[in-house]
């Protein structure tokens, strides 16, 4: 069985395509960078799709508005509409909400504003904690809901909202929020520092109503080495880096790996 | 001085090419519908400030003594004390200001005021973008997104979008409150102020 590709969409800014292409096939999938200057029908090539973080059109306008009309983002929407795996990390999240892609309808519903932060503003960097939430997400499949992971977050417009009243509330009914912020013990809180930028059900990640299309903020592929674990982080995966590094083994497999290797999964079931 | 609650605006925009507004113009253009006859697309921060203010010289020294509100090698400023003073705009022009909602105030300018000054003021800041569309297109659909092919310059999960018909309300952001005066009053005035 040939192993699936995946196009990792790197726009004009992008700079997390390295780490991203190297998590990937940590997971056992090929990994492409697919740059803005191809052709964009060339991406139908590809079995799944990464967009990775940084600062796409250096956020002109606003956080993933250029990208998000950008014809690749025409044609992963046809390939999403598919049933193509997409994953938005970060600044890809932003694409993909500025494109309307997620939470599904083809229409923008949602947005990524600025961090919400007390006594504090702008650009935010550090370690937190997401519990993975019952879903119908192929990014989740094979984790149990309750388990939490350590992640790093790093941005300045973060926060999930929706000026529609409740619609937030609704996709986590639905389960469309896989991944809420939450302490290290798996209690969700909304108060800063635990969800680090005020967003409405503490929400790190929504998909699509078909579980498909993932706009996730934090960094897994920040997260795929234990040895890059932040001394601060807690809890089990502590335990995990200290043996880690006690047998000079830093490259070990990290948390952020669990999302890779769920869409590994999928790809080679389906 | 001249005490009492006011507002007054401060139009900067770069003197060189806008980068944002040139992106705008060209993905706007090749991707939107609504901007086939965007003919030019300008951009401007808009700040507010409202409090007990000085006069005109006074406000124009201290706009342009702190990077809080403008970088004068890279930026010219335009202040506007009130409805009647002209805004920085070109005839055919019309203005779409987008702000972020609840995120327009900023902190560190007003902290910089009530070192400098003593007084309690608000600062807020959003983006007018200054449009020249031709043949009736409209601004509306232009400005909020609604999709991947419609609208681009504000986001309304996030964003408030206000337009101008006809003159250009001041304040525009914010309606003016009645900030407290600093508990602890340390008046600087600039030299040379009125």
């Amino acid at each position: 069985m040939s192993v699936a590709r995946v196009g990792v969409v790197q726009f004009p800014g992008v700079n997390c395509e390295a780490e991203s292409v190297r998590a990937l096939g940590r997971a056992g999938l090929e990994a492409e960078i697919f740059r803005w200057t191809r052709r964009a029908a060339e991406l139908r090539d590809f079995q799944a799709y990464l967009l990775p973080g940084g600062f796409s059109y250096q956020d002109r306008v606003r956080a993933g508005a250029l990208a998000a009309k950008d014809p690749l983002v025409d044609v992963l929407a046809g390939e999403a509409e598919r049933g193509k795996p997409v994953l938005g990390i970060c600044n890809g999240a932003q694409v993909l909400v500025e494109a309307g892609l997620v939470p599904d309808s083809g229409r923008v519903e949602l947005a990524l504003a600025r961090n919400r932060m007390p006594d504090r503003d702008g650009y935010y960097a550090r370690w937190i904690y997401v519990r993975i939430e019952p879903s119908g997400s192929l990014f989740t499949r094979g984790l149990t809901p309750g388990d939490v992971l350590p992640l790093p977050v790093a941005h300045g417009e973060g926060r999930f909202t929706s000026a529609t009243a409740g619609r937030m509330a609704s996709l986590l009914a639905t389960g469309q929020i896989p991944l809420r912020y939450c302490s290290a013990h798996g209690e969700v809180e909304s108060g800063f520092p635990v969800n680090p930028n005020g967003a409405e059900q503490a929400a790190a990640a929504v998909s699509n109503a078909r579980g498909n299309v993932l706009a996730l903020m934090p960094h897994p592929e920040r997260a795929q080495d234990l040895g890059a674990l932040a001394r601060c982080v807690a809890g089990p995966w502590d335990e995990r880096r200290a043996q880690a590094i006690a047998r000079r083994d830093v490259d070990a497999r990290g948390p952020g790996l669990a999302l890779f290797d769920a869409l590994s999964r999928h790809l080679k079931e389906s | 001085m001249p005490r009492g609650s006011k507002t007054i605006q401060a139009w900067v925009e770069l003197m060189s090419d806008d980068p944002e507004a040139v992106s705008a113009l060209a993905v706007a253009r090749a991707r939107l519908p609504a901007a086939r006859d965007l003919g030019q697309l300008r951009r401007l921060r808009l700040i507010e400030v409202s409090g007990p203010l000085p006069g005109r010289r006074q406000l124009e020294e201290l706009l342009h003594r702190s990077i809080q509100f403008y970088n004068p090698h890279k930026e010219r400023c335009t202040l506007r004390m009130g409805v009647a003073d002209p805004v920085p705009l070109g005839g055919s022009e019309r203005v779409a200001l987008v702000f972020e909602r609840g995120g327009e105030r900023r902190a560190a300018a007003e902290r910089w005021w009530r070192h400098e000054t003593g007084e309690e003021v608000e600062v807020r800041e959003g983006v007018a973008w200054a449009l020249r569309l031709e043949n009736g297109a409209a601004l509306e659909d232009l400005a909020l997104v609604r999709g991947r092919h419609h609208g681009l310059l504000c986001n309304p999960h996030s964003q408030e979008l206000r337009l101008a018909v006809g003159e250009v309300p001041c304040p525009w952001m914010g309606a003016v409150s009645e900030p407290k005066r600093a508990a602890r009053k340390r008046p600087k005035s600039p030299k040379g102020d009125a």
